[in-house]
């Protein structure tokens, strides 16, 4: 093996790195637009995909200039697979942004949940929740007695905070071997056998275990 | 912001479930040479017509515009293939085939539309035999719906444009049995004192607001 073979295989790497990369992307964005609850942030791979789409729009910027036909041939395909990537970290960030609106004073307040968000979009949550508040106490809620101002408010039995419906139905599918294959139904008696390539449809409760360490896909 | 294309919540919508459909490989013979292409997503080697290689569904289908290149279509496209996929459909009424990859309509859609004359010869039988096929399946789903249970569904060798389809249906069904399952017994009862509580506060809120 010699050097050249070591380059090669580096580069296969990388390559494979970006397939991957994208793939993993894409069942993100699937699995947050489908799941009830916010998931975890995916840190790493939103860098390494910012920093490649940073090179390509510089690697883009550069070439502009050069008239040549073929070279602007190449410019065009690079520019659409920019803009496939930039819709999929874009749809990323929107169904996350989306459940953060929904569920703002469910996130701040559950330790576990606030976990999952990324430093910026924690700093939204709190910037946002500030403004929506002050915004409902100059519009109407200064009018109302002192003790009906709160918006998480939890007297009489029900609770203002919304939360997400764990219980909500979702499809799902198997994609790996899992060695404790049985799906228990919260509340229920009733239970199933996790077979890799199976699909279903069941509430999340059920399968929330399993699409958290990765052996389940959300579809 | 929440039109039928594009929106931020809730389940995929159609138009996204093409959009990634366009992300599989498909195998192409270009009819010009390309130099190497970088991509995010991959790196694409350079094109020597007439070798063929292998590239994404949304890169073939562009250079098919172009007609830089000819895609040839996956072996189960065939007109001969279908029909034989679309009689054991016919005569097996509790089964889904399994010789059907994940993603076959939406694939079968794009390719129809953008390389129909790829497809080896005739694309008006194989579109025919589509939809047969869809409609024998779409009947399928429908009666598998009637006998839905409250916890879960079992919906294997399904494609995802076809999921897409019920999704709705299929989970408020779930969802609806669950919260009538919910509401009997205790959950009943709960369920209406939390009504009483409710209108109480309001009640009570709207006695200040007009006092």
């Amino acid at each position: 093996m010699d050097i050249d073979d070591l380059l090669q295989e580096l580069d296969d790497n990388k390559v494979l790195g970006g397939t991957r990369d994208i793939n993993d992307l894409t069942q993100s964005w699937i699995a947050e637009r489908t799941a009830p609850e916010i998931l975890p942030f995916q840190t790493a791979l939103l860098e390494r995909l910012m920093e490649r789409i940073r090179q390509q729009i510089e690697l883009v910027e550069t070439q502009t200039g050069n008239l040549d036909p073929k070279t602007n041939f190449c410019l065009i395909l690079l520019q659409t697979e920019l803009e496939r990537v930039k819709f999929l970290v874009r749809g990323y960030l929107r169904a996350r942004i989306h459940k953060i609106d929904k569920y703002s004073i469910y996130i701040l307040t559950t330790p576990s949940i606030r976990g999952r968000l990324s430093p910026p979009e924690l700093s939204y949550l709190k910037s946002h929740l500030g403004l929506l508040n002050s915004h409902f106490l100059a519009s109407f809620l200064r009018r109302f007695p002192e003790q009906l101002r709160r918006l998480d408010d939890k007297a009489g039995g029900i609770s203002m905070v919304e939360e997400p419906d764990l219980d909500g139905a979702v499809f799902c599918k198997v994609v790996r071997d899992i060695e404790d294959n049985i799906a228990r139904i919260p509340g229920t008696d009733s239970e199933f056998k996790l077979t890799k390539g199976d699909v279903y449809v069941v509430r999340y409760s059920a399968v929330r275990e399993f699409v958290l360490r990765g052996e389940i896909e959300l579809i | 912001m929440n039109n039928n294309n594009h929106s931020a919540s809730g389940p995929l919508t159609p138009a996204e479930v093409a959009f990634l459909c366009e992300a599989q490989s498909v195998t192409i013979i270009p009819r010009q040479r390309l130099d190497g292409l970088d991509l995010i997503g991959g790196y694409i080697p350079p094109f020597h017509p007439p070798q063929r290689t292998t590239i994404p569904l949304w890169l073939a289908l562009l250079l098919k515009r172009q007609r830089r290149c000819n895609i040839v279509p996956p072996p189960w496209l065939s007109a001969p293939n279908i029909e034989r996929i679309l009689k054991t459909e016919t005569e097996n009424q509790n089964l889904f085939c399994p010789d059907l990859p994940y993603r076959w309509l939406e694939t079968a859609e794009l390719l129809l539309e953008g390389c129909p004359d790829d497809l080896g010869g005739d694309d008006g039988e194989l579109r025919v035999l589509l939809r047969g096929l869809r409609e024998v399946r779409q009947g399928k789903v429908r009666e598998g719906l009637g006998k839905l249970e409250a916890t879960y569904l079992q919906m294997n060798n399904l494609g995802l444009l076809e999921i897409t389809e019920v999704r709705g249906f299929a989970k408020g069904v779930v969802d609806g049995l669950r919260k009538i399952g919910a509401s009997t017994g205790v959950g009943l009862v709960l369920g209406w004192m939390m009504m009483i509580s409710r209108w109480g506060w309001c009640f009570i809120s709207m006695v200040f607001w007009t006092g």
